[in-house]
């Protein structure tokens, strides 16, 4: 069998992969001869998203728990080379290639060097498009990473049907990527609205008309979805908006 | 709306063929700087131009606002002819299978800076429609990487028929979209939109205002 009549089978199993994980496990199948073993895919948070909200911007996740965990909670998106890297350009390109790029800020330096001891040493990343114009951030990575010209291309194509798909599902669930916005004032009234106080003492605090904060949390009631002002407070609070 | 005219139609309309070969020569020659193709009259024109080539246009207002040309894979067509490198084996055929080229949205339909803009989603209802109607279910289309993911955001079946190659400062891969009903239906709600773009008979005449 040809390595082109391969490649079209990966990719026909991905096409008929029934979750994000067979997603996932089935690319890393193809990609690990290649050495990268792990993988993360998403749109890419916007910078200072907060910190409960960049999990659900996650198509693809096969990447260390501990390294995941650490990135969000250091808030690496906003340093990370990869990333910003990403943001600029089209073409797939190699993780080191960006941090070369970049003039290492102390916090660039420490992205990179915290991602070799979780065994990433390096990889490849590219971003996508989609319809709506929403970036989407791939990049697969591992500790001995060896691709030709040729390999790339293999690797970023099918990787790209894996996003597909991964985004095929993740509509069929009924879970659009999130991109609600609360403006700052909604989230203000949220934020009082969730220790208790009443529209006419948030209007009072924020020196706003009790119209207006009533205005503020219908508002936020119907971005999030929200049938009450309970189940708003709940909403924000898990999408990470307020505290 | 989105007319279809073959080129003998085309021709016949002098102030619509002028439009369609000089939009191509600037998206094609002047911004993607597809210099094979540049002429000094200022129209984008090639082999493939012929008597089965099908136009796509759509017409805002009183301009030609995106464009796309068909070309039955029962003859010669880019992939076989031009394009050669972006095909494992021999590229699928047939008279349920178009190649769809020359793929171009006015500069001043372009809404946002990435995503696609609403004349570029009528392009694509467009040619579902269109196919559909005559049995075509399957186009072939050299485009970037990237449209792979749209496409299958669109519920194409997509599947490469070669690996990409960089043009230049482009990357291209050549991909088998198969569609149906559904296709359409999701194309059609991406859109908010559910009416048929495909019109019937010529757009009026450029230069005149449709009498109101």
């Amino acid at each position: 069998m040809s390595q082109f009549d391969r490649t079209l089978e990966y990719i026909d199993q991905l096409q008929h992969a029934a979750t994000a994980a067979a997603v996932c496990e089935r690319l890393l199948g193809v990609t690990s001869d290649f050495g990268l073993t792990a993988l993360m895919a998403g749109t890419v948070p916007q910078p200072g998203t907060p910190v409960g909200q960049q999990k659900q911007h996650v198509l693809l996740c096969d990447w260390p728990v501990e390294w995941l965990e650490r990135y969000v909670a250091r808030n690496y998106v906003d340093h990370d080379p990869v990333v910003s890297h990403m943001k600029q350009l089209q073409a797939p390109f190699k993780w080191q290639e960006a941090a070369r790029g970049v003039s290492i800020d102390k916090s660039s330096g420490e992205v990179m060097g915290d991602a070799g001891s979780f065994k990433l040493r390096d990889g490849l990343a590219f971003p996508l498009i989609t319809l709506d114009g929403q970036i989407v951030m791939v990049s697969l990575g591992g500790e001995a990473v060896e691709l030709s010209a040729a390999e790339f291309g293999l690797v970023s194509l099918v990787s790209t049907y894996a996003v597909g798909r991964a985004m095929q599902l993740h509509t069929m669930a009924g879970r659009t990527i999130d991109h609600i916005e609360l403006t700052p004032r909604e989230r203000e009234c949220l934020q009082w609205a969730a220790v208790g106080k009443s529209e006419w003492e948030i209007s009072q605090i924020l020196g706003i008309s009790e119209h207006t904060s009533e205005k503020h949390l219908l508002n936020a009631k119907s971005k999030l979805g929200a049938v009450n002002r309970v189940q708003a407070v709940a909403e924000a609070i898990r999408r990470g908006y307020i505290s | 709306m989105l007319f279809c005219l073959t080129t003998q139609e085309l021709m016949e309309r002098p102030d619509l063929w002028e439009a369609v070969h000089r939009l191509r020569y600037q998206i094609f020659v002047e911004e993607m700087g597809w210099e094979d193709l540049r002429r000094p009259d200022g129209f984008e024109v090639d082999q493939f131009d012929h008597d089965e080539a099908v136009h796509q246009i759509v017409i805002r207002g009183n301009e030609i606002a995106g464009y796309q040309r068909m070309l039955p894979t029962t003859r010669p067509h880019l992939l076989t002819e031009v394009l050669t490198d972006l095909s494992e084996g021999t590229p699928p055929s047939g008279p349920n299978i178009w190649e769809l080229t020359r793929y171009a949205v006015a500069s001043g339909f372009r809404d946002g800076r990435r995503g696609v803009s609403t004349v570029g989603t009528e392009l694509i209802a467009g040619f579902v429609e269109w196919g559909l109607k005559r049995g075509v279910d399957k186009v072939i289309i050299e485009f970037e990487p990237m449209w792979v993911l749209r496409a299958l955001q669109l519920h194409f079946l997509a599947t490469p028929l070669g690996y990409q190659r960089t043009y230049g400062n482009q990357q291209v891969v050549a991909t088998l979209l198969t569609f149906n009903e559904h296709t359409l239906e999701v194309v059609r709600s991406r859109r908010n939109h559910h009416a048929p773009v495909l019109a019937r008979g010529y757009p009026d005449m450029f230069g005149q205002r449709r009498a109101s």
